[in-house]
């Protein structure tokens, strides 16, 4: 079982976020990228509509139930997709385990 | 006899097919007109058609048209939720907001029958729900682009029912209906198959590619002819001028000296010195050419999209922003191409993939029956016959 129980810090968060999008995207376009939490997801990271599934695929096979990423993303308009950056999805994640 | 009008953006790719089905109205004897806000040159008309371009009317809105079309350069370089901004709010809807008084003038004076609306120019079919004049829509690409945000999200949803309920109310039209379109007649440009419906609302026809609009465009054939290695066509469509030179160092990056004749429809300026095995032209005469290649590459503008598919030819589609991710999941789901998105387009992966669609024949096999489902469409003869019918059935409403 791949879910798990204990409390991750916002820096691990960062870290297995940062695991996911190199598999996601690739590593060789990952090494062009200086991925921050201020990185924005759209802009900065260029993830497109399938990317973000696959995505949130991997947050939902790593934390089960215990996080709606999917029901998060699609409760917000296009302002705040924009402006959507890495930060702001490990808060989330945070927020969830607590 | 009807009067026919197309009102259309100023882009080439939606005003295309309507040029092949108006030929074919004109052939009938049916009166024709274009009416756009940007000129439009006239060796693309059909004989017997006229473009209406009132550019004096048009004249206090020049810069903004201006900024507009610009503006497009930017697609390729924004997230998913950024184009869907550029294009609903700032170019479908202030194109409807500046065509709308120049229409109306117009539709008063030559009064037709039927006013057909490209899908993305909202002001056709709201001139003709205040004038109740029988509305018809053209979708030149696959609907359903922007997915079912009602259901998927509702926040999205509800910004692009308020632009357009804002726009109706700013044009007079005081309804919580949406009348951007028509809910009578929808013609679209592919197949039922292929756009990937399993059913359909009633007012949606399915009629397949249109063809026949003129394209005297010269090209080199003796030069095709000679050409012995297997021949892909690629093209990057009439927009997107910014990326162009980056797409197509790619493409000499992976494609030069090897045993491929490649086929570019690109203006030759942008680079001083092509590979010999390129044949490079600014414009071709793409639904001739097509029968003589092997394969596709291009970004998924529609109309290759559906010139390949009619032709039964696998392709590489390499999605870079609007409506190209879409499409690029239809080919993908018929097994008739192969999908890298642009940004993450590897040279060594755009060579492989252009071998591989040419060597494993389940590619082509799955164009091939894309194909048929658009021969069984109807193309023309489809919409003509269902454009006629409308006019027949329908007529213009007096003023209570």
């Amino acid at each position: 079982m791949d879910t798990i129980t204990t409390k991750l810090s916002r820096e691990e968060i960062f870290n297995l976020m940062k695991k996911f999008i190199t598999e996601v995207i690739g590593e060789e376009f990952v090494e062009e990228m200086d991925i921050t939490p201020e990185s924005s997801f759209t802009k900065d990271l260029e993830m497109d509509s399938i990317e973000i599934v696959s995505f949130s695929e991997k947050i939902k096979a790593h934390f089960g139930d215990q996080i709606d990423f999917t029901g998060w993303l699609s409760s917000m308009d296009l302002d705040q997709l924009i402006n959507l950056n890495l930060g702001m999805i490990i808060s989330y994640i945070e927020e969830c385990q607590s | 006899m009807s009067k026919f009008l197309f009102v259309v953006p100023p882009f080439f790719g939606h005003i295309s097919p309507t040029l092949s089905i108006g030929a074919s109205l004109l052939a009938r004897g049916h009166e024709v007109k274009w009416f756009g806000i940007t000129s439009l040159a006239k060796v693309h008309l059909p004989e017997g058609g006229e473009f209406i371009y009132p550019e004096e009317d048009l004249l206090p809105h020049a810069e903004e048209i201006d900024l507009i079309l610009k503006r497009q350069d930017d697609g390729p370089s924004c997230s998913g939720p950024e184009v869907m901004k550029l294009a609903l709010e700032e170019t479908y809807v202030p194109f409807a907001r500046i065509m709308m008084k120049p229409l109306n003038n117009f539709v008063d004076q030559w009064k037709p029958d039927v006013i057909v609306n490209d899908c993305i120019t909202f002001a056709g079919a709201l001139c003709a729900h205040l004038k109740g004049i029988p509305s018809v829509t053209t979708t030149p690409v696959p609907p359903d682009v922007m997915g079912d945000t009602a259901n998927s999200a509702p926040k999205i949803f509800e910004w692009q029912q308020n632009l357009i309920l804002g726009l109706q109310k700013e044009v007079g039209i005081y309804s919580d209906q949406i009348h951007i379109h028509s809910h009578q007649l929808n013609l679209v440009f592919t197949s039922q198959t292929f756009a990937g419906f399993k059913e359909k609302p009633p007012h949606m026809h399915f009629v397949g590619p249109v063809k026949g609009r003129p394209n005297l465009a010269a090209f080199d054939w003796d030069r095709l002819a000679k050409a012995t290695t297997p021949k892909v066509f690629v093209s990057l469509g009439t927009l997107l001028v910014d990326i162009r030179a980056a797409f197509f160092k790619k493409l000499i990056d992976a494609f030069a000296g090897e045993p491929i004749t490649i086929v570019a429809a690109t203006n030759p300026d942008i680079f001083e010195e092509w590979p010999d095995n390129f044949i490079v032209s600014g414009f071709v005469p793409q639904s001739e050419l097509m029968p003589h290649m092997d394969a596709v590459i291009c970004h998924g503008g529609f109309n290759t999209v559906n010139d390949t598919f009619t032709n039964g030819l696998p392709m590489l589609i390499t999605p870079i922003a609007y409506d190209h991710f879409h499409t690029a999941k239809l080919i993908e789901q018929a097994g008739c191409g192969v999908s890298i998105r642009y940004k993450r387009l590897r040279i060594a992966d755009l060579r492989n993939t252009v071998f591989e669609l040419l060597e494993n024949p389940k590619y082509r096999l799955a164009a091939q029956d894309i194909r048929e489902t658009f021969v069984a469409a109807g193309g023309n003869n489809k919409a003509v016959e269902l454009l006629e019918d409308f006019a027949k059935n329908n007529h213009v409403l007096e003023p209570a």
